[in-house]
C-alpha cells in the first residue's frame, strides 16, 4: 500500500539539472498523429522565448519584493523557468535537424516576447507600471501552464497512443514543476499590485494572444512538416477531435479553468496536486538522473 | 518608441508579417493612450513572516548534540509541518541557520530541532550550544520543506549522524502509514547517535544501526542492500556518504536527498570583485563563492540553483580573468555565473 502522506506545503522551489537526448525521438512523436503532435509542438516554439522573458521580468521584480518567503519562491521559480527554456530549445534544434524548419515561427515568438513585451525604454513610475503589467500577464499565462501541467501528468491517453517516452518525460517534468510552482506568479502579482481589473484584463489579453499564436503556430507546423507537406490544414479547431481523445487538453477543460481564474478568491493552489507533481519528479528519468 | 524590427512573414511572402504589424500597432496605441494618465502603483506592503518562539527546553541527546524544544510565547498552535521541513533560526549574533524539524508533526504546540556542535563550522552550532538556554526567545522563519517525503509503498531511509533529524519524522510517518520501510543509521560511535531511545519504540527488525568503531566505514553495498526495485531511498548525512550512495545507486530505485546546500568550494583562491555601479570592492575568501559575498552587500542580486547550471546569476564581466567553473558558463564570452565561477587571480570588475 502506498503511504498517504497528505499534500506537502511550504515547498522550497529548486531548479533541477536535467538533460535530454533527442536523437532517437521521431518527428511525429505521437505515432501516426501529426495533428496532435504539432498541437503540442506549438508549445516548444513558444516556450524558450516566453520563459526567458519570464526570467528577465521576474529578475527585475526581485528587488521590489518585501516578503522573504516570496522572494525565495521567485528565485526558485526563475531557476526552474530557465531550465525549462533551455530544455525546450534543445527540442527545436532537433526539429530543424529532421527537416522541420521552425525558425520563422520562433523568430516571431522572439519578436513578441523580446520586443513587444520587452522593457520598451521606459523609466521611473512608467517602467514600474509596465513591470506590474507584465507580471499580471505572466500570472495569467502561469494559470494555463499550471492547468496544462496538471493535464499532462494525467494524460494517460498519450501513453496508450505510444507517445515517445523521452518527449513525455520532458513534458511531464516541465508540467510537474509548473504544478510545483503554480502559486508563485499569482502571489507575486498580488504582492506588487493585486487589482482585480488588472487580472481580468491580463487574462483577456492572454487568451487572445495564446489562441492566435496556437492557430498560427499549428497552421505553420502542418505546412512546414516535411511529411505532411500541408495536405492537412492546421488550426485549433482540431482540438475538438484531439481533446476528446485525450491527446491534447480540451477547450471545455481550459474554459472551465478560466472561470475559476476569474473568481475573486482564485487560488492557483486549488489547481492540480503538489503531491502528484512530486511523485512524478521522484520517478522522472531526467529528474532522477540529475540527482545521481 | 524607436522603429520596430518586425519579423518576416512565416511563408516568405513579405519582409514584415502583417499580423505582427497589426498587433503591435494596436498594442502600442493602447499603451500610448493609457500613458496619458499617470501610472497607478499600489503600495507594496512589507510581509513579516518571522515569529518569536521561546526555548522551552534544552536537552543533551547525544555526545555534542542538544535538542531544543520551541513553543509560542502564549503556548498557542504553531503552523503545521510535514516530515523534511526545516526552520530558519535567526541567532542573537545575527547568524541565520537552517535546522530540520525532528519532533512529532501531530504535536501542534512545539517544534523540536537538534544541533550538533561543530567547532570548525561557521559558529552557529557553537553559539546555540554555549549561549542558548531555556527561556530565551529566538526569531524563526518557516517551516519550509526542501526534502519532502515521497509517497511510495517501500522506503529505505539512510541517516548519517545528525542527518537523523529530518529522517526521524519520515520513519515515523512511514511506519504510521503502514509502509514497508527500513532504516540504516550510521555514525562514529553509539554515544554520538541521537534519538536511539525514540527508535527503540519501532520494530527493531527494520532498523540497522552501524557505527564506524565496531562495523567500519559503511560501503555502498552495506547502505544499499535494501534498495530493491521501486524503493524510495531518502538520505541525509555527510556529503561523502551521499557521494558513495550516488556512485552505486541502482537504476530501478529512486534517490532523494536535500539538494539545497551548494557544493563546497574546492581549490578556491582568494580574489576581489569590484561592483561597477556602486564602486565597492569585496574580498572573496577561498572557501566562499562570489555570490555569497556579493549577496551580503547586495541582497537583491538574482540567483537560483547556486550550482552553476540554471544561469540566473549570470553577470557581465567588465575586466579580469574568469576561471569558468560552471557547466553552463561558456568560455569566451564576457559573462560569468557568480555562484560557482571565480577569478583566476586578482580582481574582477562586474556589471553590478
Amino acid at each position: 500500500m502506498t503511504a498517504q502522506l497528505g499534500e506537502p506545503d511550504n515547498l522550497v522551489l529548486q531548479a533541477r539539472d536535467v538533460r535530454f537526448d533527442w536523437s532517437a525521438v521521431p518527428l511525429h512523436w505521437i505515432p501516426r498523429d501529426p495533428v496532435a503532435t504539432h498541437l503540442v509542438n506549438v508549445l516548444h516554439m513558444l516556450l524558450p522565448a516566453g520563459e526567458e522573458w519570464f526570467v528577465r521580468v521576474f529578475k527585475e521584480a526581485v528587488p521590489l519584493v518585501r516578503d522573504d518567503r516570496l522572494r525565495e519562491d521567485v528565485l526558485g521559480f526563475i531557476g526552474q523557468e530557465a531550465m525549462h527554456a533551455a530544455s525546450h530549445d534543445g527540442v527545436l534544434d532537433h526539429f530543424v535537424d529532421q527537416g522541420l524548419d521552425v525558425r520563422p515561427f520562433v523568430r516571431q515568438a522572439e519578436f513578441f516576447f523580446e520586443t513587444m513585451l520587452g522593457d520598451r525604454g521606459l523609466t521611473g513610475d512608467r517602467r514600474r507600471a509596465w513591470l506590474n503589467e507584465r507580471i499580471s500577464l505572466i500570472a495569467a499565462i502561469e494559470h494555463f501552464t499550471g492547468v496544462l501541467g496538471d493535464w499532462i501528468l494525467n494524460a494517460e491517453a498519450l501513453d496508450r497512443a505510444g507517445a515517445d517516452p523521452m518527449m513525455l518525460d520532458l513534458l511531464r517534468w516541465h508540467g510537474a514543476e509548473e504544478v510545483e510552482h503554480r502559486h508563485v506568479a499569482h502571489e507575486l502579482f498580488m504582492h506588487l499590485d493585486g487589482r482585480y481589473p488588472v487580472r481580468v484584463r491580463a487574462m483577456a489579453e492572454t487568451i487572445t494572444m495564446l489562441t492566435s499564436l496556437w492557430q498560427r503556430g499549428h497552421r505553420y507546423l502542418m505546412a512546414a512538416d516535411p511529411i505532411v507537406q500541408g495536405r492537412v490544414k492546421g488550426g485549433v479547431r482540431h482540438m475538438r477531435r484531439t481533446g476528446a481523445q485525450g491527446l491534447t487538453p480540451s477547450g471545455r477543460m481550459v474554459g472551465a479553468s478560466i472561470g475559476r481564474y476569474l473568481r475573486r478568491d482564485y487560488s492557483p493552489l486549488n489547481e492540480g496536486s503538489t503531491e502528484q507533481a512530486l511523485a512524478y519528479l521522484a520517478s522522472s528519468p531526467a529528474a532522477q538522473a540529475a540527482l545521481r | 518608441m524607436t522603429r520596430m524590427s518586425y519579423p518576416a512573414d512565416l511563408y516568405g511572402r513579405r519582409d514584415r508579417d502583417r499580423f505582427w504589424v497589426a498587433v503591435n500597432t494596436f498594442f502600442t496605441s493602447v499603451q500610448r493612450v493609457r500613458m496619458l494618465r499617470s501610472p497607478v502603483l499600489p503600495p507594496v506592503r512589507e510581509v513579516d513572516r518571522s515569529a518569536d518562539l521561546v526555548v522551552r527546553s534544552v536537552r543533551k541527546v547525544a555526545e555534542d548534540v542538544v535538542a531544543l524544544t520551541l513553543a509560542a510565547p502564549d503556548g498557542g498552535v504553531l503552523p503545521a509541518w510535514h516530515p523534511g521541513c526545516h526552520l530558519d533560526l535567526h541567532l542573537p549574533s545575527g547568524r541565520r541557520r537552517q535546522y530540520s524539524l525532528c519532533g512529532d508533526p501531530s504535536d501542534r504546540r512545539t517544534y523540536r530541532i537538534a544541533v550538533r556542535r561543530l567547532p570548525d563550522g561557521g559558529g552557529g552550532s557553537v553559539e546555540i550550544h554555549d549561549e542558548v538556554t531555556e527561556g530565551d526567545v529566538l526569531k524563526i522563519q518557516g517551516p519550509r520543506n526542501a526534502f519532502p517525503l515521497i509517497p511510495r509503498d517501500r522506503y529505505l531511509f539512510i541517516a548519517g549522524g545528525i542527518g537523523i533529524t529530518p529522517i526521524l519524522p519520515m520513519v515515523q510517518a512511514a511506519h504510521r502509514a503502514g509502509a514497508d520501510w527500513r532504516l540504516i543509521y550510521t555514525g562514529r560511535t553509539r554515544e554520538t547517535l541521537p534519538f536511539l531511545d525514540e527508535l527503540a519504540g519501532l520494530p527493531s527488525a527494520r532498523i540497522t544501526i552501524r557505527t564506524d568503531d565496531t562495523d567500519g566505514i559503511p560501503t555502498s553495498a552495506d547502505l544499499l542492500a535494501d534498495a530493491t526495485p521501486g524503493t524510495a531511498v531518502h538520505v541525509c548525512g555527510p556529503a561523502p556518504m551521499i557521494d558513495t550512495i550516488r556512485a552505486a545507486f541502482p537504476s530501478d530505485a529512486t534517490l532523494h536527498y536535500e539538494r539545497f546546500a551548494p557544493a563546497p568550494v574546492t581549490n578556491g583562491h582568494p580574489f576581489e570583485v569590484e561592483l561597477k555601479r556602486s564602486g565597492r570592492v569585496l574580498q572573496v575568501p577561498p572557501t566562499r563563492s562570489a555570490l555569497d559575498v556579493i549577496k551580503e552587500e547586495q541582497p537583491d542580486v538574482a540567483y537560483s540553483c547556486r550550482q552553476g547550471f540554471c544561469g540566473t546569476c549570470k553577470v557581465s564581466v567588465l575586466s579580469g580573468d574568469v576561471d569558468q567553473r560552471a557547466p553552463s558558463d561558456p568560455p569566451g564570452d564576457d559573462t560569468m555565473l557568480i555562484c560557482v565561477s571565480r577569478a583566476t587571480k586578482g580582481r574582477l570588475t562586474l556589471d553590478l
